[in-house]
C-alpha cells in the first residue's frame, strides 16, 4: 500500500541513518497540537534539518468530558493551522511526522477526526504520502475477560493514589469510551508498514518520540528518557515555555536545545522537567518496562543546552498497559452568583441544604446539587480564620438524567435561595448577586473517570488495530 | 528543660519557607494522585527545610487530613528539591472536584515556617 515509486520518510530515514556516524535529530513541533504552535521556534527547529517530527495531542488532564464524549479539546481551526504547519514541513524534509494521542484523550472518533483534518490539509496542498494510523480503544471482551481473571489491577498498590475500584463487567459496558495507552512497540509495528505520516490514539507521550531511535538502534533508556523530556517541548527549560526543542541523541547521551533562543535547557531546570507530573520522580513505567532515573546525569554544554545521560532500563517479561475509561452519568447546568452580605455568606451552608429539600419537592427526580462555594474553600478546605467573610462566589452543579431536568432544578434552586429568609436577614430585596442572564447555563454532558488501572496477561497486538492509509491528492490538483 | 528551651529557640529560628523555596507547585500524577514539589533557593534552604519538623510526614498528613501511610516523600539534594505525592480527595473531574488538574493544592505549604 506505501508508494512504490520513491521511498516514503520512515523507510528513507532508516535506509539512510547510521547511529556513529552523526546524531539523531529529534524535533518536537508540539507538546499539545491544536494549541498553537509557536512559528518561528518551529522554523529554526527546521532550520536545523531534524531527522523526524513529533507532535504529542493529548493527554488524561482536561477530565473525562473529552474521553467520555469523543470531543476534542483543542478548538478545529487551531487543529487545522498546526496540522498544516507541521504536515508541510515533515512533507517538504520528506522526514516522518508522528502524533501521538490524537484528539486529546486518543479515543476512535477524535483519531478519526484528526485523520479528517490532516486529509483535508493534504487536499488543500495537493500531497501524497501514506498515514499509519493505530486505534487504541480496547475491545469490551478483553476487558471483561480480565475483570474475571483478575488482571485488570490498581495502578498504584502502595496507597499513594485515591483508590478507583475496578468495575464489573455490566460496568465496563457501560462506559463510553476505553483505551489504552499504547507504547513504544506498537509504534514501531506501525512505522514497520513504513508511512510518512502516523497518527495514533491514546499513547504513551514516550512512544512517539521512542519509536524511531529504537528502530535505529539507540539504546532504549536513552531514548525513553529524551523521549519522556521532549514531548512537552521547552516546558523543561528556563523560562518553560511552549517552543519547539530539538534532541540530539547520540550513542551515550543527548543533547537538549530549545529552539525559542531565550529559553534555557540547563541541568538544574531540565532535572525539575523529571519530577513533573509524576509521583515517583526516579522511576518511569512504561508497558514495555520500567525507566529508572535515579543516576540521570544533566550536564551543561553550555547556558542553552544540555547534556543528558545515565538513564536505565528495565524491560518486562510481558507487557502491561494503562487503560482509561469514562462513562456518562447524565447532563449538567450550572448556576453562578455572587454574595456580598456577611449574615448570608455565615447561614450559606443552612441555606444551601433548606433549600435543596424544597427544590427537591418541587422538582421531582434523581437530580442532585453539588455546590462549589469560592471564598470558603471551594478549590480546598480552609481553615475558618482565612475564609472569606464578605464576598464568596458560588457555582453550584446541578447533574440530572436530561438536560432539561438539570437546567429547570437550577432555576428553580435560583429563585428559592435568592429569596431564602433567615432569622436576622436585612437584606430582603435578595440574597444573591448576578453577573450574567441567564444565571444559570446548560453545561454539557456529565463523565467519569470509571477506568485508571493497569490490564496484564494482554498482548498489544489483540488490543492495538494498525492501519495504512494511501493518499494521493497530487493528481486531484493537477 | 532544656529540650523546650531548644524547641523555643527553633521556633524563633523558624524562617517562612516561601523565602527559602523558589518553586512551590501542585498537579495531579494521574487523576487518582496530587504531587507537590518544592525547589529550594541554595543548599543550606534545602537542608534546613529537608530536616525541618514542619515537612515530616505526620506534619504533612496533619496538613492535608491524611494518614502518614498515604504520603510518600522525596528528598532529591542533587536538585535542592522535595517531593510529596499523596492520593486525590477526590478523582479528577468527578462532581464536587473543585480542582480538575490539582494545580491549587499547595496553598497549605505557603504559611510553613521551618
Amino acid at each position: 500500500m506505501t508508494s512504490t515509486h520513491k521511498p516514503t520518510a520512515v523507510s528513507h530515514l532508516l535506509a539512510s541513518h547510521v547511529p556513529g556516524q552523526e546524531r539523531l535529530r529529534v524535533l518536537s513541533a508540539s507538546g499539545q497540537l491544536g494549541f498553537g504552535i509557536v512559528q518561528d521556534s518551529l522554523a529554526r527547529g527546521l532550520q536545523r534539518k531534524p531527522h523526524f517530527i513529533g507532535c504529542d495531542m493529548g493527554s488524561i488532564d482536561p477530565g473525562p468530558f473529552y474521553l467520555g464524549s469523543g470531543q476534542m479539546a483543542a478548538p478545529k481551526d487551531m487543529v487545522l493551522r498546526d496540522l498544516e504547519l507541521v504536515l508541510l514541513a515533515a512533507r517538504q524534509l520528506n522526514v516522518p511526522l508522528i502524533i501521538g494521542s490524537a484528539g486529546t484523550a486518543g479515543a476512535k472518533p477524535q483519531l478519526a477526526a484528526t485523520l479528517a483534518l490532516l486529509q483535508e490539509v493534504a487536499q488543500k496542498h495537493g500531497l501524497s504520502f501514506s498515514v499509519a494510523t493505530v486505534c487504541s480503544d480496547v475491545p469490551r471482551q478483553i476487558l471483561i475477560e480480565a475483570v474475571q481473571d483478575g488482571r485488570l489491577k490498581s495502578l498504584d498498590p502502595d496507597g499513594v493514589s485515591l483508590p478507583l475500584p475496578v468495575p464489573n463487567p455490566s460496568q465496563i459496558e457501560l462506559a463510553t469510551h476505553i483505551v489504552a495507552q499504547c507504547g513504544t512497540h506498537t509504534f514501531i509495528e506501525a512505522l514497520a508498514h513504513q508511512p510518512d505520516v502516523l497518527i495514533a490514539g491514546r499513547s504513551c507521550d514516550t512512544a512517539i518520540f521512542a519509536a524511531l531511535p529504537q528502530m535505529l538502534g539507540y539504546d532504549p533508556a536513552l531514548s525513553l528518557h529524551m523521549a519522556k523530556i521532549i514531548e512537552c517541548t521547552s516546558l523543561c527549560c528556563t523560562p518553560g515555555g511552549r517552543d519547539a526543542i530539538l534532541a540530539e541523541l547520540g550513542q551515550f547521551d543527548f543533547i537538549l536545545e530549545s529552539m525559542n533562543p531565550n529559553a534555557h535547557a540547563t541541568p538544574a531546570s531540565v532535572a525539575a522537567h523529571a519530577l513533573y507530573e509524576q509521583a515517583d520522580p526516579w522511576v518511569v513505567e512504561e508497558p514495555e518496562g520500567t525507566l529508572h532515573l535515579r543516576h540521570a546525569k544533566y550536564t551543561a554544554i553550555d547556558a542553552h543546552r544540555t547534556q543528558v545521560s545515565g538513564a536505565q532500563f528495565v524491560p518486562r517479561l510481558a507487557p502491561t498497559l494503562k487503560v482509561e475509561g469514562a462513562v456518562h452519568t447524565g447532563s449538567r447546568a450550572v448556576l453562578l452568583a455572587g454574595v456580598a452580605d456577611p449574615r448570608m455568606i455565615e447561614m450559606m451552608p443552612k441555606a444551601l441544604q433548606t433549600v435543596l429539600e424544597r427544590v427537591q419537592k418541587l422538582v421531582p427526580g434523581p437530580w442532585s446539587m453539588v455546590p462549589h462555594v469560592y471564598g470558603q474553600g471551594a478549590v480546598r478546605s480552609l481553615p475558618p480564620a482565612h475564609r472569606s467573610l464578605h464576598e464568596i462566589g458560588l457555582v453550584i452543579e446541578f447533574l440530572a438524567p436530561t438536560a432539561n431536568m438539570a437546567k429547570t432544578a437550577a432555576s428553580v434552586f435560583k429563585q428559592n435561595l435568592l429569596h431564602f429568609g433567615f432569622p436576622g436577614r436585612l437584606s430582603t430585596g435578595g440574597n444573591l448577586a448576578f453577573a450574567l442572564t441567564p444565571s444559570e447555563i446548560e453545561a454539557n454532558e456529565c463523565y467519569q473517570f470509571m477506568l485508571y488501572h493497569q490490564l496484564v496477561g494482554v498482548s498489544p497486538q489483540e488490543v492495538f488495530g494498525i492501519e495504512m492509509h494511501a493518499w494521493n491528492f497530487e493528481e486531484a490538483m493537477a | 528543660m532544656a529540650a523546650l528551651r531548644h524547641v523555643k529557640l527553633m521556633a524563633q529560628h523558624a524562617l517562612p519557607l516561601t523565602e527559602l523555596a523558589s518553586v512551590i507547585r501542585s498537579k495531579n500524577a494521574g487523576p487518582l494522585c496530587v504531587t507537590l514539589d518544592l525547589f529550594f533557593r541554595d543548599q543550606e534552604s534545602y537542608e534546613r527545610a529537608a530536616q525541618s519538623d514542619a515537612l515530616n510526614l505526620n506534619a504533612i498528613a496533619a496538613l492535608y487530613g491524611l494518614l502518614r501511610t498515604q504520603i510518600r516523600r522525596f528528598d532529591m539534594p542533587e536538585i535542592l528539591a522535595i517531593k510529596l505525592s499523596m492520593p486525590r480527595t477526590v478523582c479528577a473531574g468527578h462532581p464536587g472536584d473543585g480542582d480538575l488538574y490539582g494545580a491549587q493544592q499547595h496553598g497549605p505549604l505557603l504559611s510553613l515556617r521551618v
